[in-house]
């Protein structure tokens, strides 16, 4: 257990630099999730934690100490590899004990940490088989189980879920999150998955092109995201993102598509001042006075309703929790409420509003 | 190289100074030796620079000797290259009892070289072989094998295509079984006959094997030397005298030894701008020919 | 490509089978051939027509195995062959993982200059070696035939033994140095063990092309170390009077051949593509 702080980080393969400087501070236990796209530098990222990249300046200090220099066994992580990376011809209990082993402990000592693990993990029956003879999930817990064995100051995952069916994926989402608040170790994630990092994060770091979009809470970066990226990137369906400029009042807003949305307070923001304005699909709401709209699309998920409408030619999707009796071509009106808007600015596309 | 990985280069120390001392310096030591007139015989040596270089391009016997091997290269690797395929389509088409036909056609291929070039000699020997010893039973005067220049070799060509036909043909037959089947069923739907099928889309989808089977076969027929040394020698006279053998005699029946370093010089420049054409033409002819 | 059976393509398939069934037979006369012969006696070696059918003796075969210096050739090879292949793999190998671990640009010119090699003409190798053999007195003796195998043998076993290790994942090496492992500790205890198949095929294929060569062993060997390719082709070439012995003996040296064939099998188009049996 210990905080993890990776300072003015970058990394270069060739000439092609893939993180361009990256700080991040991760507290003593805290669960941490790098998401992004894929090739935005999360997977680099967390390989440079591991030590299995060189990194090219910057440093990296786990409990204070910079180990950037250091070869991976010297820098107490342990890691899930995202194929588990299970020794093949090694039981699950030689799987678990190998770190252990090849740090001189004694065997008894192995047995009991293994069998600690193991218990932790629900493991206690597989233990003398092959990782051929195992389910998906069943190699993905004995992985961790390798892990844990050793008590490291952090732990590591590399997308660990990606190869497991949907189901079973829920299911091992709140089981990482168990353990680690069972075992309180400090974890860095990664994952392309943006519902995996808003369930399981304490804190969700958004990467693109090696760089960091934003730190936050998961709630933060749901509810002000920084610049336009997260707020496409956070969220599922994503929010509506539409280009325009500010009404003379503030209450409107011209779409540079053409058309203008009308809503019923003001909008904080300069008259004239040219925006990406964007809401999330589930605050768009139905109301006898608001901008007209035509729907074209209606997708039933069971427990919500995908609604996709066009607003004077814009395309706009809403989630309603109601079920509404809408059909294809039926004209409505939406609310669009005002204090549920983002503001984010044409040009560098950074959040307007606080 | 990543930090944790730098312990890694110690793994090539011994490879690379076994490669360095088995390989390296005698090759050298051979490119050295080009440059001097050394008969092992007598131990002496003198330094003649380019002179074995001009001797040899200007003597007659190498070019017959380069003749002959572009003439036994180029037929053998035709004939295996040609066969093998269709014994690779065929076999391909089969599929079933493909198996037990791959293995017994496989057969000539792991014979020992030497062996096979006896077993052709005892087939192709005048009189007595089994070629002969049919013919005449229905009183057909057979030529000389082994002993006609020109006959001597096609029966050299016929030799290597025996021992090297099934190469060609596994590698071939291995390329094939990897193609992905829903391009020539797409082809069948398109309504493609069998001929086009295999023109444009069997073949262009093999050509990086077909590319790799002709040039190792290429460059082991220049090297080629078991076969010919049993089965003719070189002979009659110099009519199967590859560059290979005319180099054997030079430097250990002849002892030239430093003539005979700049014919295996000479050969490797060759076997290098010959093997890079018909890389490029390969690829050329591949690129251009089907859009 | 699926076969269904409508009439004109059942046809084709019975023409195919019907011609490789030809070609087949052609093909392997000259083998069946040599079995006869090997079991003939003289009288009916030398006859027109010749003979199918004829009283089978194993007398030659016995007569190679126990009266001849067929076994003491066959030690030779065996000698000079084992030899090979225990300085080649364990070598090799070691080359060949550390070549698919390091970085594709790195590795790419290595393999390109090892592919290189091969194009050598093994004359131009055998020259300087008989040289220096002459030299250094040792010509006719076991070590100097080793290595000369072991250098058209090398590059061959790279780049086998390179395919193999590629198969191996990386995180397994990855894995191992979190865990605590050093380059070879991760080598000998995680990525050996699963190499091993790969390395069997390597001996293998090593121990055939060793067997099987010729040119070194017939400049570099001498009455104490000639190896059976070498001491049938002196043999068995000239003298009509000895072919049913010769044959025999040429079908002794099929057997070992046969034996790794069997335990090959599955390996060999690979073997064939990483440089062919006969180099």
């Amino acid at each position: 257990m210990a905080p993890l702080t990776i300072q003015q980080a970058t990394k270069s393969f060739g000439g092609v630099q893939v993180l361009h400087g990256v700080t991040i501070d991760i507290d003593d236990g805290e669960f941490v999730v790098l998401v992004g796209p894929s090739g935005c530098g999360k997977s680099t990222l967390l390989r440079l934690i591991a030590g299995l990249e060189d990194i090219t300046s910057g440093g990296i200090l786990i409990d204070g100490k910079d180990v950037s220099r250091l070869h991976p066994k010297d820098r107490d992580i342990a890691m899930v590899f995202q194929s588990y990376a299970l020794y093949p011809h090694m039981t699950v209990a030689e799987n678990m004990g190998f770190s252990l082993r090849m740090r001189g402990a004694k065997s008894d000592e192995q047995r009991r940490k293994v069998g600690q693990a193991a218990g932790i993990l629900d493991l206690d029956a597989l233990l003398d088989r092959y990782p051929r003879q195992l389910s998906g999930g069943q190699r993905q817990r004995v992985a961790m189980g390798r892990a844990i064995v050793r008590d490291p100051k952090v732990f590591l995952f590399d997308e660990p879920l990606s190869n497991l069916d949907a189901k079973l994926r829920v299911q091992m989402r709140s089981e990482i999150r168990t353990l680690h608040k069972k075992l309180k170790t400090t974890i860095v994630y990664v994952t392309h998955d943006q519902i995996e990092a808003m369930t399981m994060a304490d804190k969700i770091v958004v990467m693109r092109g090696g760089h960091v979009e934003q730190i936050g809470s998961p709630m933060t970066l749901y509810d002000a995201p920084a610049n336009v990226f997260v707020a496409g990137f956070i969220g599922s369906p994503a929010m509506n993102l539409l280009k325009g400029r500010i009404g003379a009042d503030a209450q409107s807003f011209d779409l540079d598509a053409g058309g203008a949305l009308q809503f019923t307070s003001a909008l904080d923001a300069r008259p004239g001042q040219s925006v990406i304005l964007g809401i999330r699909p589930e605050d768009v709401t139905l109301s006898d006075n608001g901008s007209p709209a035509t729907v074209k699309l209606i997708e039933p998920t069971g427990a919500d309703l995908h609604v996709n409408l066009d607003v004077a030619g814009s395309d706009i999707t809403a989630v309603f929790h109601e079920r509404l009796s809408l059909k294809e071509g039926q004209e409505v009106s939406l609310e669009l409420p005002a204090d549920c808007v983002h503001l984010f600015d044409a040009e560098t596309e950074t959040r307007l509003s606080a | 190289m990543v930090r944790w990985q730098r312990g890694l280069w110690l793994f090539f120390l011994p490879s690379f100074g076994l490669l360095a001392l088995v390989l390296l310096w005698p090759l050298s030591y051979a490119v050295y030796l080009s440059f001097f007139d050394y008969y092992l015989g007598s131990g002496e040596r003198t330094f003649i620079g380019l002179g074995n270089y001009v001797d040899l391009l200007t003597e007659a016997r190498l070019w017959n000797s380069m003749r002959t091997t572009i003439i036994i290269a180029f037929g053998s690797v035709a004939v295996e290259f040609l066969v093998g395929f269709a014994l690779a389509l065929a076999l391909y088409r089969l599929h079933g009892s493909a198996k037990v036909f791959s293995v017994l056609l496989f057969l000539p291929h792991i014979v020992t070289p030497v062996v096979a070039a006896l077993f052709l000699k005892w087939m192709l020997a005048s009189n007595w072989g089994f070629v002969d010893a049919t013919l005449l039973t229905f009183n057909i005067e057979p030529p000389d094998w082994l002993g006609d220049p020109v006959w001597a070799k096609v029966s050299v060509i016929l030799a290597d295509a025996w021992v090297f036909t099934p190469l060609v043909m596994m590698v071939l037959y291995a390329a094939l079984q990897g193609l992905d089947t829903s391009l020539l069923e797409a082809a069948q739907i398109d309504g493609a006959s069998s001929w086009n099928t295999l023109r444009h889309v069997i073949v262009p989808a093999l050509i990086p094997a077909i590319i790799f089977v002709i040039s190792i076969r290429l460059m082991d027929v220049f090297r080629f030397f078991d076969l010919i040394y049993v089965l003719t020698g070189g002979g009659p006279g110099t009519a199967t005298e590859t560059i290979t053998i005319y180099t054997y005699q030079l430097g250990f029946r002849m002892l030239e030894v430093g003539k005979a370093s700049a014919l295996g010089v000479i050969t490797l420049i060759v076997v290098a701008m010959l093997l890079l054409t018909i890389n490029r033409g390969l690829n050329k002819a591949y690129r251009g020919g089907d859009r | 490509m699926s076969a269904q059976s409508y009439p004109g393509r059942r046809r084709t398939t019975w023409v195919i089978f019907i011609a490789l069934c030809v070609f087949t037979f052609i093909n392997l006369t000259p083998l069946i051939w040599a079995v006869l012969t090997s079991l003939k006696d003289p009288r009916d070696a030398f006859t027109i027509p010749p003979t199918i059918i004829f009283e089978p003796t194993l007398k030659y075969h016995i007569e190679v195995w126990t009266e001849n210096d067929f076994v003491f050739y066959l030690m030779n090879s065996l000698i000079i062959s084992a030899g090979t292949v225990f300085i080649s793999v364990p070598a090799g190998s070691l080359a060949a993982y550390a070549l698919s671990r390091i970085p594709r640009r790195s590795a790419g010119p290595i393999l390109s200059a090892l592919f290189t090699i091969r194009m050598f003409p093994h004359m131009l190798l055998a020259i300087p070696f008989f040289v220096m053999g002459t030299f250094l007195n040792m010509i006719d003796t076991y070590p100097l035939l080793i290595l000369a195998l072991v250098a058209i043998n090398q590059p061959f076993t790279i780049w086998l033994m390179h395919g193999f290790f590629l198969e191996i994942p990386r995180d397994l090496d990855e894995a191992a140095a979190i865990d605590g492992c050093s380059n070879w500790q991760a080598f000998r205890i995680v990525i050996l063990p699963l190499a091993r198949p790969g390395m069997t095929v390597a001996a293998l294929f090593s121990l055939l092309l060793s067997y099987n060569e010729f040119l070194f062993a017939l400049i570099l060997t001498g009455t104490d170390t000639k190896t059976l390719p070498v001491a049938i082709a002196s043999f068995g070439g000239e003298d009509i009077s000895s072919w049913s012995l010769s044959a025999a003996g040429a079908i002794g040296i099929m057997l070992p051949i046969v034996l790794v064939m069997l335990l090959l099998q599955r390996h060999l188009v690979r073997g064939l593509t990483a440089g062919a049996v006969k180099g």
